[in-house]
């Protein structure tokens, strides 16, 4: 840890910086909010005070879902307030707030002069956003209860609390790792060179690689960690949730912060899925459990209750 | 029978980038093992291969 210099830490933080960067999105500079409001409104706020005869034109306005650029959603109402810098529209039907929403204007006229057109994005609070992506990938759409992956490793070390959770913690530090580094290449090497078919091929070469490179750095830095570990870590390959994570993001176009946390929350889910697995598997050795179903059997009975508990969370949204 | 140049392009491209990227990262994973080696005393494999092992 020595030889870590100021200089280099530096470095590294302004290479997040732009990455994060990046990934934003440029609006008008003559815009300065943009928000859901209701159920079915929609507010932006100028910078400064806008003409009303333009304002008050319902036709100067076209808003669509992101994924849906041909369907327009009708608005009926524009009302602006009285000191002509926030404008709220009303639109006929409830607006879907979990799309972000595109919104174009013609021309903005503000005090007789001609601003240019401007073309915004209305969505949710990007915190609240981020955090869901999380809590969904945790809880909602738990990668081994609702879609059934990961399983051998799953059902493989779910006998006993304190290998669940060695598991748990292993797979949460490499999947997020592997993660981001898919992340990187396929926004800046994929993408740019047209390669999408070879996606599946570069993401199962970042796992391996992800795994040989904390095994490799573990040993070193810590021994004790490392035994802890122990032959989790060459598990973690096997495991297909390592690899449906960097094929989602991919899909999803998802930057830097929602990857980070699709991974941390895919981690999660899984470890939360060992640890509670394992504690009804450790009551069940000393259950009296049919010798048919001695074993492996009612771990999947178990399995199968767990995936009926979650199926609670089914559709579940937040924020 | 040819094939279409630009998907011949594609290919080949592709095999540039997809060998670019494992060379980069296979000499990056050798300089990490190189740089994170750890010192195995030999003599505690030759131990373990005189003792019986049946436990």
């Amino acid at each position: 840890m020595k030889n870590i210099r100021p200089f280099h830490v530096l470095v590294g933080v302004l290479l997040v910086v732009v990455l994060l960067l990046t990934g934003c999105k440029t609006r008008h500079r003559f815009v300065k909010k943009t928000a859901f409001k209701d159920t079915d409104k929609i507010e932006i706020v100028f910078a400064g005070p806008v003409d009303e005869t333009w304002a008050k034109d319902v036709g100067g306005y076209s808003v669509y879902e992101k994924p849906d650029p041909d369907i327009l959603l009708k608005i009926s109402n524009v009302a602006l307030s009285p000191d002509k810098t926030t404008v709220t529209l009303t639109f006929e039907e409830p607006l879907n707030r979990d799309q972000p929403h595109i919104l174009t204007t013609t021309e903005i006229m503000s005090e007789g002069k001609s601003l240019g057109a401007a073309v915004l994005t209305v969505k949710k609070l990007y915190f609240g956003y981020v955090l869901s992506i999380l809590i969904g990938a945790m809880l909602i759409n738990n990668f081994v209860f609702t879609k059934y992956l990961g399983l051998c490793v799953f059902f493989g070390t779910s006998q006993k609390k304190t290998t669940a959770v060695g598991m748990g913690v292993t797979f949460t530090l490499v999947i997020v790792f592997a993660c981001m580094l898919s992340w990187f290449l396929y926004q800046y090497v994929l993408k740019p060179f047209n390669l999408f078919f070879l996606e599946i091929i570069v993401f199962i070469g970042l796992v391996s690689l992800s795994v040989q490179a904390v095994d490799t750095i573990l040993r070193k830095i810590n021994p004790a960690l490392f035994k802890a570990f122990g032959v989790y870590l060459v598990l973690v390959i096997a495991n297909c949730v390592i690899l449906a994570v960097p094929l989602i993001l991919a899909d999803n176009e998802y930057n830097a912060l929602e990857s980070f946390m699709l991974a941390l929350g895919a981690g999660l889910g899984f470890l939360i899925a060992l640890f509670l697995m394992s504690c009804v598997r450790e009551k069940l050795e000393l259950a009296n459990v049919p010798p048919t179903f001695k074993g492996m059997p009612i771990a999947f009975v178990v399995a199968g209750l767990f995936a009926l508990a979650f199926l609670g969370f089914s559709g579940m949204s937040i924020y | 029978m040819l094939m279409d140049p630009a998907l011949v392009k594609l290919a080949l491209g592709g095999l540039v980038v997809l060998g670019v990227i494992g060379l980069f990262f296979g000499i990056g994973l050798a300089m990490a093992a190189n740089k994170f080696a750890v010192q195995i005393n030999p003599k505690v494999e030759e131990v373990l291969e005189t003792l019986a092992g049946a436990q």
